[in-house]
């Protein structure tokens, strides 16, 4: 046991990252040889506890896969028991996903993913899916900080945190600009240029691919339920902007001919969305083409009359439309409740844009369905209380009087006013910075694309020329003006 | 990450020992997990679950997570949640934040009773929403009753609609005057904390920014020498 713990703890950061490359992939042949297998996994459990999730991180998952399979025996789609939440392994498990070493476990993409699903399968064969939650969401920022990569993860990630209810777990991921898709391998050209898995990269797709195994193949369908579960989230946490940008991303999805199901349910929540966040329908997308809304349009009759009856304050309407069982069966009835709730808040932001000033009575009668004065003051405090809108409250000494509500103090406007203005520099900044880098990642790939690549092979063949002697091509190629000024030169 | 387990000593030493709301609610976010798997037919187990739940719930509260402390009370053991006294408080809390309905929460901070432990919690929460109350106030209203203004932050609204000088002078102590002649409050709208530049990437963005002063004084370990908890009115 003590050979196989040596060999197995081989490995350590060398000199170089050639070096260390050249050490991860010998290890991986030796856990890989068939007939180890039987020996390390008879030695499992001496294994598992004299190894370091950190140190050891290729180690470790592979003697804890064998340990699996070996319990397993024969039925591979068996869960063993041992695996189970708060047994041994599980404990094992869990430590490992948080704790792993995120440059060697590049090597080990499709044992990472075979973890984190036999983790989220214990915890839901104990009907508690929130015990994986935290692991799993741990195992994906580990292994990705940035998490710009999709993977079918992700979205097992997201569904998770909707099942088990715990929000704002998953917002750590959602707040980041998950922006590709695992990068597409077999390329002639990345014959030439691999680069070394364990090494500092810029951009996580060099490590994310669809070849490394942190992913399964992806489907349009996993991408949509990404976004409109990750919506769905945001929609608990009642960050309509957030649910509108995500829902926004679902109905935009390219399409050929007609618009998927998952589609039309980010549709419809889109149009509920908007009137939360907006009081209004919001312009649809620019880059959704007009036959596409049509075909939206056409299937959410229900939803749009309902919108329509908002938008022009026609609360009896409203209330009628509501009342309908479509909502109840399109699990959208929590949504609309919040609609009706709306209504009198978007109804006094209205009168702002008419009056100056009004008193509570003139509010109850333009605005509200609430019969009591008092209701009325009660929920326009709150509603300027909680930053809803801007505006703001003189009661008078007599209790007869009722209280006045004053849109737009200008103070109060000017520094609400300085403070989004700053929020939203500070958001775009941010913004810019993920645009730069991504613009850095699309031109280091279009220099490594199939066309660069005839044309270096090109500029090489030009290189033979006599007249250019032995000149870098890639160096000519770069300042191809050169060229062109030869040419011309020739011409005068 | 390592962290021991849990029980009725580990949770006290966590309630004292964390610096912050925030460290208070991510320590026992790491142990939701532990408390899944624990079962609610053992007394003692429930004891230490009714009290960890508790403690979490006002971790939320002090966090100004009041959707994810909703989603939390659905989340604990339902057998638990509907039989045991100290979350059926909490429940009823929430409901009360949930609706803004000020007197009542103050009611429920004051006169519920609520287990020892949990106490240091309870007594925060309520100096915390006081003082969320007052910003709010303060950038709300121009002209204020006193008895209203009393109600929003837990006073004594029959005094204060005498005119108590002992209420009126809590309120000008934080910079709002006092007319006589029109038995009005005007309040001076308090500055908030610019907005810090991580709270764009912060996941608990429900927070105020004012919560750092209460991280501060959350350090003192004892209530805060607020002009509206230092007396009995």
């Amino acid at each position: 046991m003590a050979e196989f713990l040596s060999q197995l703890t081989s490995v350590s950061s060398g000199s170089s990252d050639e070096d260390y490359d050249r050490r991860i992939r010998d290890l991986i042949t030796y856990l890989q040889q068939p007939s180890r297998a039987s020996e390390l996994s008879a030695a499992s459990g001496y294994l598992l506890d004299n190894l370091d999730p950190y140190l050891h991180t290729l180690s470790y998952l592979s003697i804890f896969l064998l340990k699996i399979q070996s319990l397993q025996g024969s039925n591979k789609g068996r869960l063993p028991e041992q695996i189970y939440p708060g047994r041994e392994l599980w404990l094992k498990a869990i430590r490992f996903l948080r704790s792993f070493d995120p440059f060697q476990i590049r090597y080990a993409g499709h044992e990472w993913r075979q973890l984190v699903q036999l983790v989220v399968q214990a915890a839901q064969a104990v009907s508690k899916p929130l015990l994986a939650v935290i692991a799993v969401r741990d195992a994906i920022l580990r292994l990705d900080p940035s998490s710009e990569v999709l993977t079918s993860v992700h979205t097992t990630f997201i569904k998770l945190t909707l099942v088990s209810r715990s929000y704002s777990l998953a917002v750590p991921i959602l707040e980041r600009q998950v922006c590709h898709f695992p990068a597409v391998t077999g390329h002639a050209y990345q014959n030439y240029h691999q680069p070394l898995l364990c090494g500092e990269h810029e951009s996580s797709t060099a490590f994310i691919t669809d070849a490394s195994g942190f992913s399964k193949q992806l489907t349009y369908r996993d991408h949509l339920q990404f976004f409109l579960y990750g919506a769905m989230i945001y929609m608990a946490l009642k960050r309509w902007d957030r649910a509108h940008h995500y829902l926004s991303i679902v109905i935009s999805c390219p399409v050929t001919n007609t618009v998927s199901k998952i589609m039309v349910e980010g549709y419809k929540k889109w149009l509920l969305v908007s009137l939360l966040r907006n009081g209004k329908l919001a312009a649809h997308p620019d880059v959704v083409s007009s036959h596409v809304i049509r075909a939206y349009q056409s299937l959410v009759k229900p939803y749009t009359s309902l919108a329509d009856a908002f938008e022009k304050g026609d609360y009896q309407r409203l209330k009628a439309e509501a009342a309908q069982s479509i909502w109840r069966l399109d699990n959208n009835t929590g949504l609309v409740h919040q609609v009706i709730k709306a209504f009198t808040k978007c109804m006094t932001l209205k009168l702002g844009r008419t009056f100056s000033a009004l008193t509570m009575a003139d509010v109850t009668q333009q605005a509200s369905d609430c019969s009591s004065l008092r209701e009325v003051e009660s929920l326009v405090a709150s509603l300027v209380m909680s930053g809803a809108f801007s505006a703001v409250l003189l009661q008078s000494h007599n209790y007869d009087d009722t209280t006045m509500l004053r849109f737009s103090n200008p103070i109060k406007s000017l520094y609400s006013r300085e403070q989004c203005a700053r929020g939203r520099i500070v958001k775009e900044g941010r913004q810019l910075g993920v645009i730069r880098r991504s613009i850095c990642q699309s031109n280091h790939e279009l220099e490594l694309s199939n066309e660069h690549f005839l044309f270096s092979q090109k500029s090489l063949r030009w290189s033979d020329n006599p007249g250019k002697g032995n000149v870098n091509a890639l160096n000519e190629a770069a300042g191809g003006g050169d060229i062109e000024e030869d040419i011309m030169g020739d011409i005068h | 990450m390592d962290l021991p387990p849990l029980s009725k000593e580990q949770l006290s030493a966590v309630l004292k020992s964390s610096r912050s709301p925030t460290e208070l609610y991510n320590t026992l976010v790491e142990y939701e997990g532990e408390a899944c798997l624990m079962s609610t037919t053992d007394s003692n187990m429930s004891e230490l679950l009714s009290l960890f739940y508790s403690t979490f719930f006002f971790a939320h509260l002090l966090t100004d997570q009041i959707y994810e402390a909703r989603a939390m009370t659905q989340r604990m053991p339902q057998e638990l949640s509907q039989n045991d006294p100290s979350l059926q408080n909490c429940l009823t809390l929430l409901r009360a934040v949930w609706q803004r309905k000020y007197e009542s929460i103050y009611k429920i901070l004051r006169e519920l009773p609520w287990p020892e432990l949990l106490r240091p919690a309870v007594e925060s929460y309520e100096t915390y929403f006081q003082e969320k109350t007052l910003k709010e106030v303060s950038h709300a209203y121009e002209a204020i009753r006193p008895a209203t203004a009393a109600n929003y932050l837990g006073l004594d609204t029959g005094a204060a609609e005498q005119g108590n000088p002992a209420v009126i002078q809590k309120f000008t102590a934080v910079g709002w005057v006092w007319d006589e002649s029109t038995r009005l409050l005007h309040p001076k709208p308090i500055p908030t904390a610019p907005e810090k530049d991580t709270r764009l990437y912060d996941e608990k963005t429900g927070r105020s920014d004012w919560l750092n002063e209460e991280e501060l004084r959350w350090l003192r370990n004892n209530r805060p020498p607020s002009p509206f908890n230092d007396g009995n009115v």
